[in-house]
């Protein structure tokens, strides 16, 4: 089987966090990316992907050792976890972009399309911040990640960051939005949304800022590219003006999400 | 019989004259766009214009499909590099729009290339062209 060496290390989080594996799990890595791929060629060349069922994704939940909505700083599916960097004395977002979020590099592409699309810079914010607290938790990521961050950013990127979960289920051809068949393998094809996020759909179909958190779905489709170079550099500006950074420091703040930061400061901490 | 022949000659001439009017690539501000081809197909790769390699494919719900409008691009030198080039939108042979995912971003960062816009449609829906922002392409005799 013929690998696409760029687009397997963009798997395993680029060429930095490859660095930092050893043999073993780099060989478990190879060999579980190239099963992957085979099972995606197959299907392919039936003219098909074939999806699971949700039952068949649940029968998987005792095939594991860790459960699917851990956050990604707390479990390593292909190896050890490793030792993180501390976190300066009055950390910044910039530096939980380089210490915990790295390399971000997903939610650093859908900003970069929003920005480069004409979007404003709410939502160019959202994007940006759309999903970093996946490395905390991932079941209601949009909710957590509203939370983690309403303190400190303006009210419609809260909007859009808390509601990006519920949009992303229900396609929108007029916004450009179409339904992905990554969520046919994740959630199983045949995934009906809970009555929560049926009722959110529907208040979020009437609101005014309706078009904030579909925006940020319209680039969170396309900022799947794994040879794709982006940097926060651009965004730096957007962030001095609408992040309002505290001066101890993230989780030092005494803010209502402070110990969210901490969390994600220190995830090694047993209690 | 003579008559007729003319006429077919004559109609020949006029779908030949038409075909090639429609291949014919359109200008838009330095940008030529030439029609390739539409596909149709029920799950379609998502990758904006110039293509990039996203993984993500999008899938039409029941009672619809995607009809795939490729489009050829070639930058002329009149091309200004900040041109902010608008998504193209679909026109059906009803006169009704259709809206695609696909943006058109950084359009000047290659000589030439080659795009697919996804437009999901009611299956079956003729399509009569695409515009982006005032360039309107025709594509009805494409539409096999």
């Amino acid at each position: 089987m013929e690998i696409d060496r760029r687009k397997f290390i963009a798997t395993l989080g680029g060429t930095a966090a490859v660095a930092m594996m050893d043999s073993e799990a780099k060989a478990d890595a190879l060999e579980h990316y190239m099963e992957e791929t085979l099972d995606e060629q197959v299907a392919a060349n039936q003219g098909q992907a074939k999806f699971p069922t949700v039952a068949e994704l649940e029968a998987q939940i005792e095939n594991r050792n860790y459960r699917r909505g851990v956050g990604s700083l707390f479990v390593n599916t292909r190896g050890n976890v490793k030792k993180l960097e501390p976190m300066p004395k009055n950390a910044t977002l910039q530096d939980f972009f380089r210490l915990r979020f790295a390399p971000a590099n997903h939610v650093l592409q859908s900003a970069t399309r929003a920005l480069k699309t004409g979007m404003s810079e709410e939502i160019i914010l959202a994007c940006l911040l759309h999903d970093c607290v996946l490395n905390l938790i991932k079941p209601d990521h949009g909710w957590w990640g509203a939370q983690l961050f309403e303190p400190y950013i303006p009210e419609k990127s809260t909007f859009a960051i808390r509601y990006h979960q519920t949009l992303r289920f229900y396609p929108d051809a007029d916004a450009g939005y179409e339904y992905p068949d990554q969520y046919h393998r994740i959630f199983g094809e045949d995934y009906k949304p809970p009555q929560h996020i049926e009722a959110t759909y529907k208040m979020l179909r009437n609101h005014k800022w309706y078009m904030e958190p579909r925006l940020v779905t319209v680039n969170d489709l396309y900022a799947f590219d794994p040879n794709a170079t982006v940097s926060i550099d651009p965004f730096q500006d957007i962030i001095g003006r609408h992040f309002k950074q505290p001066k101890e420091g993230l989780g030092n703040d005494n803010s209502p999400s402070a110990h969210m930061w901490r969390t994600l400061a220190n995830p090694d901490q047993p209690l | 019989m003579r008559s007729t022949l003319g006429t077919v000659v004559l109609l020949a001439s006029l779908f030949s004259l038409l075909a090639s009017a429609q291949d014919k690539p359109v200008n838009y501000k330095g940008l030529e766009i030439a029609p390739i081809g539409i596909e149709r197909a029920k799950n379609v790769a998502l990758v904006d214009c110039p293509p990039g390699q996203n993984s993500v494919r999008g899938n039409a719900l029941d009672g619809t499909e995607f009809a795939v409008v490729k489009l050829a691009f070639k930058v002329t030198p009149a091309f200004d590099q900040k041109t902010f080039v608008k998504k193209p939108v679909l026109t059906d042979a009803s006169g009704k729009t259709f809206q695609t995912s696909v943006s058109i971003i950084d359009a000047g960062t290659r000589p030439a290339y080659e795009c697919a816009f996804p437009f999901r449609v009611p299956a079956g829906t003729k399509v009569a062209s695409v515009a982006i922002d005032t360039a309107t392409i025709q594509l009805a005799a494409l539409d096999k």
